[in-house]
């Protein structure tokens, strides 16, 4: 059975302005109409999820270097959290380096993109959002516990 | 900090060498051991030396003092043979007036000095006494023999010239006493001269010792054969009384003796020297060098001559050599122990000095790495930090172009382009600064690198490998591959940018020498002024307006950089006529 994946919300945990811009604006431009919620950190993007501000189905994309809960503290919060350790989570950072790339895997994220690599306004990003979207399946109801 | 250990391991050797000779080290004991050992053997070479030259200087003055004592005595027994002589021409008569012509003319004092006088002694039988007396009477009335004795003869001083010392002894009987009268009956019985022992002469008012001296004459001048002969014919003797000071006094007066002696006959003293007497110069020594004992035979008596070395002999300044020598040589040998002290304080000192020195430079080289590296860091982390809003201006500003495509005029839109090419000039000297800041992070290995395909691909990569050929030999070397990639690919962009033609030709020509790689790359294009060369190789230098040729400015100084991290030199050719050319020099492994 297939979902509506046009409904799959995305959560956007970046702390630039400018960077979340660009996303928005892409998703504008290539006409995705999911819906995005910004967190501006970790502890922010945490609250969202166990508020319920954040409606099923959703995934997150995740900057790396961000004040308060960096992006890899964020992650472990997750995983260690019955509810959400099934989370779906892309990793979008500045950071090429080794270790950066290797303990995010750890942490069971689905991809890791590196800014400068995603081209002009994260429109790579975006587009691979798309046709994921186009076809992916995801579970209708969340896991009950 | 490899090169600040490295240096360490070098110095530890040089600095070890100079520690040791910090210290004194054996050779310097041994020298200065052996000058002892040397020192002291000069000592007691000269010691013994000294030694042996006063025992025979002793010998000889010992032996001279007792010459000189037997020639005086032979020199006054000659006198009193003179008298005995003298007795026989009368047929052994004489009176008080003859003899006393005969001893004023032997001039004594100045002839014979020491001796006390001369005189007759007769042998009066006591049936003789009467006439003998009468006799004497004759020329003085007052003429007697004093002292009675019990012997059955008489030995009278009967003449004694000069008679003014001698007085006490006119008319003194030798009977009186063992001493006078043994040697007077001996002298008879042997014929020959004879001393008494010690006695004490009646004229000497000192009680000083002294002796006699007899030599005997018989009648009508005979010297007869026997004893019995002798004792018949036995007329009288020739006598001197001597006291001993006075005759040690005019013996041994001119000598300047440094030994000292002493006289004894039988355990009895006779002449000792005094400090007063013959032998003021030269005082006793307490603890005499030399002392000598000689039994000498005198005249019926056997005289033992105590000789002992007085203290004008120890003092004697020749006898100080060995130890002038001893000290001489031992303050030369503390002066050379301290001349090494000294030399190894001093090697001491300046080892001190020299780690002192070391560990400020190290101190100073280590903050110098530490800077540089800070700089590296801090170039690195400026250039990455400040792309990220860089690349944010660029964005937004696209935005504004994008959304107000319509809306803004003509001029806008061109100053737009302005900030968006600036933003990217600056992105590419970021970009530079970044990859400038990064050599050396990496080691490359050598691996065999085929110089042809490496520059044709970069040619491809720049886009203008139709208008811009490259001449390279077709050959591998053995080269870390991505820095020579970096250095070939920024001068020939180099080439490519400032040529001011639309095609040109690159030349690379490479040779292999020296143990390492020489490669020149050759342009035809304008070249740069030979006074610009070193500014051309200086970081953000750039020889046209950047709007002009786009450019950081960074390309040739990475080059240098790259080429001497690699220990390697890069120089551009001068007296050029046009074109540039680069000449690097990159050493093997």
């Amino acid at each position: 059975m297939k979902a509506d994946t046009s409904e799959v919300t995305l959560l956007l945990v970046e702390d630039d302005d400018i960077d979340a811009a660009s996303i928005e604006r892409s998703f504008l431009k290539q006409r995705i109409g999911n819906s995005i919620i910004r967190a501006h950190d970790g502890v922010e993007a945490f609250e969202l999820l166990k508020g319920g501000a954040v409606p099923y189905p959703f995934m997150v994309l995740l900057d790396l270097q961000m004040p308060r809960m960096n992006g890899l503290e964020f992650l472990d919060k997750l995983r260690a959290d019955p509810e959400l350790d099934d989370t779906l989570v892309f990793v979008l950072t500045t950071s090429k380096s080794d270790q950066d790339i290797v303990e995010s895997y750890n942490k069971k994220v689905a991809g890791y993109f590196v800014k400068e690599e995603a081209g002009i306004n994260f429109i790579d990003v975006v587009n691979m959002f798309e046709s994921y979207w186009r076809v992916l399946h995801v579970p209708t109801e969340p896991r009950t516990l | 900090m490899a090169e600040v250990n490295k240096a360490d391991s070098l110095e530890t050797e040089e600095r070890s060498q100079l520690v040791r000779r910090g210290s004194l080290h054996w050779v310097h004991w041994l020298v200065v051991f052996l000058s002892i050992i040397l020192t002291v053997g000069a000592w007691y070479i000269a010691s013994e030396q000294v030694a042996q030259k006063n025992q025979e200087k002793f010998q000889r003055q010992a032996e001279q003092v007792i010459g000189l004592v037997e020639e005086r005595m032979h020199l006054y027994e000659n006198a009193l043979w003179g008298g005995v002589a003298f007795l026989d021409a009368n047929r052994g008569k004489t009176n008080y007036s003859q003899w006393l012509i005969y001893a004023s003319s032997l001039d004594l004092d100045q002839v014979y000095p020491g001796i006390n006088g001369i005189g007759v002694i007769y042998n009066i039988k006591p049936a003789q006494l009467e006439d003998y007396l009468a006799e004497e009477r004759k020329l003085r009335p007052d003429y007697g023999l004093h002292p009675a004795h019990k012997e059955k003869e008489y030995w009278p001083i009967t003449y004694i010239e000069p008679s003014k010392n001698n007085a006490k002894a006119v008319g003194l009987d030798m009977a009186f006493e063992n001493n006078r009268y043994s040697a007077i009956q001996k002298a008879r019985d042997t014929g020959k001269a004879q001393i008494t022992g010690p006695i004490v002469l009646v004229q000497d008012a000192k009680k000083t010792p002294g002796f006699l001296f007899y030599t005997p004459f018989y009648k009508e001048g005979k010297k007869p054969e026997t004893i019995d002969d002798r004792r018949a014919d036995i007329v009288g003797v020739t006598y001197a009384p001597f006291i001993m000071s006075k005759l040690m006094l005019g013996t041994l007066a001119s000598e300047n003796r440094q030994v000292r002696i002493k006289i004894s006959d039988n355990e009895t003293l006779l002449y000792a020297d005094d400090d007063q007497g013959a032998n003021a110069a030269n005082p006793r020594d307490d603890n005499p060098l030399f002392v000598k004992n000689v039994g000498v035979e005198m005249y019926g008596r056997t005289w033992l001559f105590n000789i002992e070395s007085g203290l004008s002999f120890r003092e004697d300044p020749s006898n100080d050599q060995p130890s002038w020598i001893l000290i001489g040589g031992l303050v030369i040998d503390s002066m050379l122990l301290a001349l090494f002290v000294f030399l190894t304080r001093v090697n001491r000192k300046a080892l001190a000095y020299a780690d002192k020195m070391t560990a400020a430079l190290r101190d100073e080289s280590q903050r110098l790495i530490k800077t540089n590296h800070d700089l590296e860091q801090f170039a690195y982390v400026a250039s990455h930090d400040l792309k990220a809003p860089l690349n944010s201006i660029n964005q937004v500003v696209s935005w504004i172009e994008e959304d107000c495509r319509d809306l803004l005029p003509e001029k806008s839109k061109e100053h737009i382009g302005m900030v968006k090419g600036r933003c990217q000039r600056m992105m590419t000297l970021l970009k530079d600064l970044l990859d400038y800041s990064k050599v050396g992070r990496f080691e490359y290995s050598s691996e065999p690198v085929s110089l042809r395909q490496i520059s044709n691909d970069i040619l491809v990569l720049h886009g203008k490998d139709q208008k811009f050929s490259c001449e390279v030999p077709d050959i591998t070397i053995n080269i870390p591959r991505v820095p020579l990639d970096i250095v070939l690919r920024n001068l020939i962009s180099n080439s490519i940018k400032h040529h001011d033609k639309e095609n040109g030709i690159i030349k690379i020509i490479y040779e292999e020498r020296d143990h390492g790689h020489f490669i020149r790359v050759e342009d035809d294009g304008p070249g740069i002024p030979d006074d610009m060369h070193s500014k051309a190789l200086e970081m953000f230098q750039t020889l046209q307006p950047r709007d002009k040729v786009e450019g950081s400015g960074m390309g040739l100084a990475m080059v240098k950089k790259i080429v001497e991290h690699h220990k390697g030199t890069f120089q551009l050719e001068e007296n050029r006529e046009r074109g540039t050319c680069y000449i690097i020099f990159w050493p093997f492994e």
